[in-house]
């Protein structure tokens, strides 16, 4: 990403054109700062940053049971 | 998850697949977390076996399933569409997406990424919104938002996707 790009990037995250998709997004309450930032990753790092998210949301929900079980 | 090592499994087992769902759209840029990963397979005899051969070594069992229920994984258990457990995470095959089609209409709308140095095909993000928008479910409604407006941040920004390609 260019700087040029990443200036693009920013302003359309922070005032998207009226009537748009992101501005839609931005209605609905959308972060698209971290996709953003996802972005600036290689694909190869973006995959290992969803094999630890999904590790860590098995242990969250793993514990959540656990939880629940005891009496 | 170990998706390096579940694609590795298929890549070299020579299975033709396709990375779909919540894998897909994190592949794309997405922030949003999933558990679990999903691929569109071709579906004929060869590739079925193929993938399950690939994937045997790694303990496939029927997810929500009770613990030792026998079960027998083989082809005919990943033609049956089954949500699996595996030593590698949760994994689920599917020979059609909703809004898409089968094998080859997944493959049309897919893209190639390098991923730990293999040139996976994954679901674009045009193609994650079609699939998202014919499931029609209403946990995907953040999903399809959050993918409309990125699909339009990479016209606008003309950005090349995906990107960037240091490895």
């Amino acid at each position: 990403m260019t700087p040029e790009q990443e200036k693009l990037a920013l302003e359309l995250i922070r005032n998207p054109p009226p009537g748009s998709d992101l501005a839609a997004a931005k209605e609905y309450g959308i972060d698209l700062t971290l996709p953003h930032e996802n972005l600036k990753l290689t694909p190869t790092e973006r995959a290992r940053k969803f094999e630890q998210g999904a590790r860590a949301m098995r242990e969250m929900r793993l514990a959540g049971e656990r939880h629940r079980a005891q009496p | 998850v170990n998706l390096e090592e579940a694609l590795r499994a298929l890549y070299d087992g020579g299975a033709e697949f396709v990375v779909i769902g919540g894998a897909a759209m994190q592949m794309q840029g997405s922030a949003r977390l999933t558990e679990d990963l999903d691929f569109c397979y071709l579906r004929n005899q060869k590739n079925i076996e193929r993938l399950a051969n690939a994937l045997a070594p790694f303990h496939p069992r029927l997810r929500g399933a009770p613990e030792g229920l026998p079960f027998l994984f083989d082809a005919a258990t990943i033609e049956r569409g089954a949500n699996l457990l595996t030593d590698l995470g949760a994994i689920a095959f599917l020979a059609d997406v909703p809004g898409l089609g089968g094998y080859e209409a997944v493959e049309k709308e897919a893209e190639t990424i390098n991923l730990f140095g293999l040139n996976q095909r994954v679901l674009s993000i045009a193609g994650l919104i079609k699939a998202k928008k014919a499931a029609a479910r209403i946990k995907d409604r953040e999903a399809i938002t959050e993918l409309e407006a990125m699909l339009e941040y990479r016209e606008k920004t003309g950005l090349k996707w995906p990107q960037p390609s240091r490895d």
